[in-house]
């Protein structure tokens, strides 16, 4: 797009008369002039759909908002709109900002893993000169927590610490090295407790648990959640064709972001507070920062800053920032905190380490009869999102495959190690390599080709999960036919040589949560945005999106910009302060994009239907006959017959003034009923096939990925260049946790690796060529179309990876990450079982199709045609999981199916063949022992 | 992360740095010697054993040599290039350490000179102080080892420094200069077996320059690297073999990251070599039976003691140019 640039001194009166451009100086007129200009753009018909006179192919059919299109910034490729703020330096991260007058401030971190904090003596830190304030946790015994169900965290310990790092006080000085000075100087009397890193641990009572739920608290154990979910014929599961059963061990990780956390907080003279801080979820940041205060919100300005990547890592309200804010009040001046990399380690909030059990079943016609998961996480010392996190290890599972029956149990577990948290996939990334690992393995049984297994048992568009989630666009078909093609999988599969591998891995995530997590989901919407535009006839936007590198302030841009027919530099985002932007609940399960892209077009189109009233006044033509284009409003056919932007503009404000809208975003009711239905339903969800190609070095163990095809349905990619971004930061973090990244947790339970040389991200070598690949299956409720690709994208490439080790050396690895001696071991033991010698010997694994193969074949091409039809809505029958097998989706299954179960508890008979975190289905809670009521 | 204060000396040529080093020696103050700094000064940033002294080679006169038989403590890696004349085997092994960056600063003396590395160690003071501190920054605590705990006497961390193996299979010597004077020691004999002491230096002693023997450009060689990414990383296992073409008598081979010292492996080749000649797997094996690794690197010790046998077999193969 040759985008519209004013360069300082351009003026009409510089136009050359020959047309041609002055030096140095571009001719374009200042916004708005119109009239009939002849440097008004032609229509960019490329981009308006074809639905709508363009010539935009649309194979799903026509969409909402086809007729917002204007062809000017929807699907085009430009750089992000703050992306020269970052490459200049200019942008103002959290470590930026600088008050006048700043004290700084250092925490005092627990050296104990768990201890009772006898007493806390300050004298000597208050003596010290320079030190201007001091504060424990006594000075702030309110809790907060992300989640309204969990608030179990402290600005500081208040009774007892959970980890090496926990916050136990801080101190605000001159300078930091006074500061750093007086942390030697508290006096601590600790108890020290029995600490507990396993969690398979955390699973049995404990003298001293780690928190205290009350009645709810689960015997004397350190669980803090546990679920339960049976969907389905159980009696499937006896007697498969196939089956395949995966144990997993897999790491924790972190986000690895590049900006370690970093928070300012200033009481301004009329006693309000400013906070100056990275945050992915500003708005739950201010509630916490009014709960431990005890000030009302309105007296608080949270501000944004630029956020230097977040990947969930930045999405909880965080101690650090109640304890700038404690400091700053207590000292009367600004205080600035910022983290040493081992101090964001010790807050962490990454991917759970976990232990996940998935077994799976198929019946004589390849269709998969029963997963069954079981998974054990461990949360660390606080809960986060860990409520969340422990329905998304299963929950997430049931889609994009129809399921003959669904079985989950889960528990998040307490020990004393940083917290674990919501990270990039958040709860869906570990169960799902486990998944697409049980479906190679099972299709390897079967004797058919893995890609054809999820081809014939894919879920259709507009269908229901077993688990009641309601599907809408899905590109989960596309995706897969696209990087088979595109990977050469045919000629490649099962077919290279030894230390040669290819594997393939699918995905599915939400895009956006469905419910508000803070309110009641009935009255309040998800996202506002409010647009402004006056006499300059620049559009101010005002969002409380938190872009974090992500790009959310570019997709709001673009789509705004679209609706008026504006150049996206005429659209001014300011998303920064919670004092002038409106609630928007976060950048976190990838809803900001979807949601508030979607209440940027509800403010757009009022702002634009202003704008063409005021031009049928001026012109007599109806809005209907009305065309906007490149800051133009004119009759269709005669563009002649118009007036220019600003014109319809300044009509638009007499009398009123500046045009002021606002809109709104509310997902709409879905959904089942059962316990946790709400976790993991979504307005959407996208869908991703990733091939990956590695080569496995079988004498040292180290496995290099050395291609991918990434194939991602975003519904509509609204800025590809963005788009494919995402997809290539996804496979690298993923890499990152499949082949080297770990939180090593050593033999006395503590942090082993907490920096950057030792917590091995990928670096540039690594990295493999990621052919990116943009599916595009337009969902009906996604703004333009567009659904997520912020999340999604990460999840196929670990099961990808892992597929390929196996397909280059015909072994199957199940721990993660695959670090060389992981794999060097499997290589060994797998050796001694063959009794090889060398490991150049090893035979790579062949396949040669059994008779389903040609079954799965058929069934997948009568399928492609039911899911052309049903996206293209020729079809609008129902769908529910269970059509597959059978069922009548007009009918409730559990009439039709003896057997059939939708369940949150287990039932007695099953207790004794629970996995491992099933077990915590042993245990009551205390009000259900007579205990502590 | 706030640098501890310290104050910087620049002396102008060796003279000066000794005097120097002696004046503060006599004054009681502690102090270290810096060349590119990329491993002392993220230690000191780390609070590991900071000293309130730091003399800088920087400036030394003659500490910045280069030519194809004598290489100064302060010629940075990235200069360790054919081009620059050095032996093809020190360009392999430079251009393998760390990241393109560090190699700008990094210098060969500092490489040599690396201090011992271990995960219980290389940490923050909070950190640290969480585990009550090591016996090599026990803060004056008298604290045990945590690699070996209940012997409070030796410090096994890892030396972790790619040039050493490459210059000792080359039969470099270093040269020492200090206030008791001057002397030249094969390499080999530089380092000391005990990850606080690391080498021979004497107080005031600094490593001033490499030197190699003429038969060294007769040499080839291949230096082996075991790291998870190849950027950035330390080797947590490495195996230099060098030979002159066709004279297996010639081999050495010489290993590094598997123990605190790198070492000259000149008993166990000229073992094999006397029973079954320039045989690859006689010879890993032998290699492999040599080094005990300690669990205190990324990998585990028993993975790194496996992989001799690999590096030991791929370095022998790639002099035969197999």
């Amino acid at each position: 797009m040759g985008s519209y640039k004013q360069q300082p001194g351009a003026s009409s009166s510089e136009v050359r008369k020959d047309g041609k451009r002055v030096a140095g100086k571009q001719s374009f007129p200042p916004p708005g002039s119109g009239g009939s200009n002849p440097t008004m753009r032609p229509r960019d018909l490329d981009f308006i759909p074809e639905t709508v006179g363009g010539k935009e192919p649309k194979p799903a059919g026509d969409h909402i908002h086809d007729r917002a299109r204007t062809g000017t910034s929807v699907g085009k490729s430009m750089p992000l709109v703050d992306s020269n703020a970052k490459v200049t330096g200019q942008a103002w991260y959290g470590d930026d900002v600088r008050l006048p007058g700043e004290l700084i401030g250092k925490i005092l971190r627990s050296p104990h893993h768990y201890a009772r904090i006898k007493s806390i003596d300050t004298s000597k830190v208050e003596a010290l000169p320079g030190v201007v304030a001091v504060a424990t946790g006594q000075d702030a015994p309110n809790r907060f927590g992300v989640l309204p169900v969990t608030k179990d965290e402290h600005a500081m310990a208040v009774e007892k610490v959970r980890h090496v790092g926990d916050l136990v006080a801080c101190v605000a000085a001159v300078d930091e090295a006074t500061a750093i000075e007086a942390l030697a100087l508290f006096e601590i009397e600790w108890e020290e407790l029995e600490p507990v890193f396993d969690p398979k641990e955390g699973l049995e009572d404990h003298d001293e648990p780690i928190h205290w739920r009350g009645k709810y608290h689960l015997a004397r154990t350190n669980v803090q959640k546990r679920v339960f979910q049976e969907f389905g014929d159980r009696s499937l599961v006896n007697n498969p064709h196939a089956a395949s059963h995966g144990s997993w061990t897999m790491s924790g990780v972190h986000h690895g972001f590049t900006e370690p956390h970093a928070v300012v907080a200033h009481w301004g003279p009329n006693g309000r507070l400013q906070l100056y801080t990275p945050q992915q979820v500003p708005h739950y940041t201010h509630r916490a920062l009014s709960t431990v205060l005890d000030v009302p919100m309105h007296q608080i300005n949270v501000i944004r800053t630029f956020v230097g990547g977040g990947f969930g890592g930045k999405s909880d309200p965080f101690p650090h920032e109640m304890c700038a804010a404690i400091l700053a009040r207590k000292s009367g001046k600004p205080v600035r905190i910022t983290f040493d990399r081992e101090e964001v380690y010790w807050i962490n909030r990454g991917r759970h380490p976990s232990h996940i059990d998935v077994k799976m079943t198929a019946d004589d016609e390849g269709r998969i009869s029963s997963f069954d998961i079981d998974a054990l996480i461990d949360g660390g010392g606080f809960a986060s999102f860990g409520h969340v996190t422990s329905y998304y290890n299963g929950v997430l599972a049931t889609a994009p495959y129809e399921l003959g029956s669904f079985h989950y149990t889960g528990a998040r577990v307490w020990t004393n190690k940083p917290a674990s948290g919501a990270m990039r996939g958040h709860g869906a990334v570990n169960t799902r390599c486990a998944v697409e690992v049980g479906l190679d393995e099972m299709a390897e049984s079967m004797q058919v080709d893995p890609i054809d297994l999820r081809l014939a048992n894919l879920l259709p568009p507009h269908s229901r999960t077993i688990s009641g989630f309601r599907i809408t666009s899905n590109g989960m078909r596309e995706a897969l036919e696209r990087v088979r093609e595109g990977s050469s999988w045919d000629e490649k599969f099962r077919q290279m040589p030894l230390g040669k591998g290819i594997g393939i891995g699918c995905g599915f995530f939400i895009s956006g949560s469905g419910l508000p997590i803070h309110w009641d989901p009935k009255n309040f919407p998800h996202a506002t945005v409010h647009i402004q535009v006056d006499m300059d006839g620049g559009v101010t936007v005002h969002t409380g999106a938190a872009d974090i590198g992500q790009g959310s302030t570019t997709a709001v841009a673009q789509v705004v910009s679209e609706v008026l027919a504006l150049p996206v530099e005429m659209i001014h985002v300011r998303s920064h302060e919670s004092d002038t932007s409106p609630v928007d609940l976060g950048s976190y399960s990838s809803r900001v994009t979807f949601m508030n892209a979607n209440a940027a077009i509800r403010a757009a189109i009022e702002i634009r239907d202003q704008l063409l009233k005021a031009a049928w006044q001026m012109l007599g033509y109806h809005p209907n006959v009305l065309v906007l284009n490149d800051r133009r409003i004119y009759y269709k056919h005669d563009p002649a017959i118009g007036v220019s932007y600003l014109e319809a503009l300044h009509k638009a404000q007499e009398d009123t003034g500046a045009l002021i809208a606002r809109g709104a975003y509310r997902s709409p009711p879905m959904g089942g009923v059962h316990k946790g239905a709400a976790a993991g339903l979504a307005p959407a969800y996208s869908f991703s096939a990733y091939v990956a190609e590695v080569d496995v070095d079988v004498e040292t163990g180290l496995v290099s990925c050395t291609n991918v095809w990434a194939a991602h349905d975003c519904g509509k990619a609204l800025n590809p260049l963005a788009v494919k971004g995402q997809i290539i930061g996804s496979c690298h973090m993923g890499l990152g946790q499949v082949l080297s990244e770990k939180m090593v947790y050593g033999r006395t339970g503590h942090l082993q690796n907490a920096n950057l040389l030792e917590y091995k991200i990928p670096s540039v070598h690594e990295m493999p060529h990621v052919e990116a690949i943009i599916v595009e299956s337009s969902d009906p409720e996604g703004p333009f179309g567009a659904k997520e690709a912020g999340e999604g994208p990460l999840l196929p490439i670990l099961p990808a990876v892992v597929n390929a080790v196996y397909d280059a050396i015909g072994i199957r690895l199940r721990d993660l990450p695959l670090t060389p001696d992981v794999v060097y071991a499997g290589i060994e033991k797998h050796l001694k079982k063959e009794g090889i010698e060398d490991p150049l010997d090893l035979a790579s694994p062949r396949l040669e199709h059994g008779p389903l193969q040609s079954t799965l074949k058929v069934r997948s091409d009568a399928h492609r045609e039911r899911d052309r039809r049903r996206q293209r809505s020729e079809d609008t029958s129902a769908y529910v999981n269970g059509v597959l097998f059978g069922f009548d989706p007009n009918r409730p299954l559990a009439e039709q199916v003896e057997g059939w179960r939708e369940a949150d508890e287990p039932l007695p008979e099953q207790l004794a063949e629970l996995g491992f975190a099933g077990r915590a289905w042993l245990k009551k809670e205390q009000r259900h022992m007579g205990g502590d009521l | 992360m706030l640098m501890p204060p310290f104050e910087l000396h620049r002396p102008g040529t060796v003279e000066e740095a000794i005097a120097l080093a002696a004046s503060l020696m006599n004054a009681g103050e502690s102090f270290d010697w810096v060349a590119g700094g990329t491993d002392v000064l993220p230690n000191y940033k780390w609070r590991i054993n900071p000293k309130p002294h730091v003399i800088s080679l920087a400036g030394v006169e003659g500490a910045h040599t280069l030519t194809s038989s004598e290489i100064g403590c302060m010629v940075p890696l990235s200069s360790l290039t054919v081009a620059n004349g050095a032996h093809p085997l020190l360009a392999e092994a430079a251009a393998k350490v760390a990241s393109s960056l560090i190699r700008k600063s990094a210098t060969v003396g500092g490489n040599l000179c690396l201090d011992t590395r271990c995960f219980w160690y290389n940490q923050g003071e909070d950190w640290r102080r969480s585990i009550d501190w090591c016996h090599k920054a026990d803060c004056g605590t008298g604290a045990d080892c945590r690699v070996i705990p209940n012997q409070n006497t030796l410090c096994v961390a890892t030396y972790q420094g790619d040039l050493a193996p490459n210059f000792m299979v080359l039969g470099a010597s270093v040269v020492l200069i200090g206030p008791g004077g001057e002397r030249t020691l094969p390499l080999e004999e530089f380092y000391a077996l005990d990850g606080m002491k690391k080498n021979v230096l004497e107080e005031g002693e600094f490593l001033l320059k490499v030197v190699l023997p003429e038969t060294a450009h007769q040499r080839t060689g291949s230096y082996q690297k075991l790291r998870v990414r190849d950027s950035w990383d330390f080797p947590e296992a490495g195996i230099a073999a060098s030979w002159i073409e066709g004279q297996p008598e010639s081999l050495a081979i010489a290993s590094t990251a598997l123990e605190s010292i790198p070492r000259l492996h000149a008993e166990e080749v000229s073992n094999v070599l006397g029973e079954e000649g320039m045989d690859g797997v006689a010879l890993a094996k032998a290699i492999h039976k040599a080094v005990k690794p300690v669990n205190n690197t990324a990998l585990p010790p028993r993975y790194r003691r496996s992989m001799v046998k690999t590096l030991t077999k791929r370095a022998v193969k790639a002099l035969l140019g197999e």
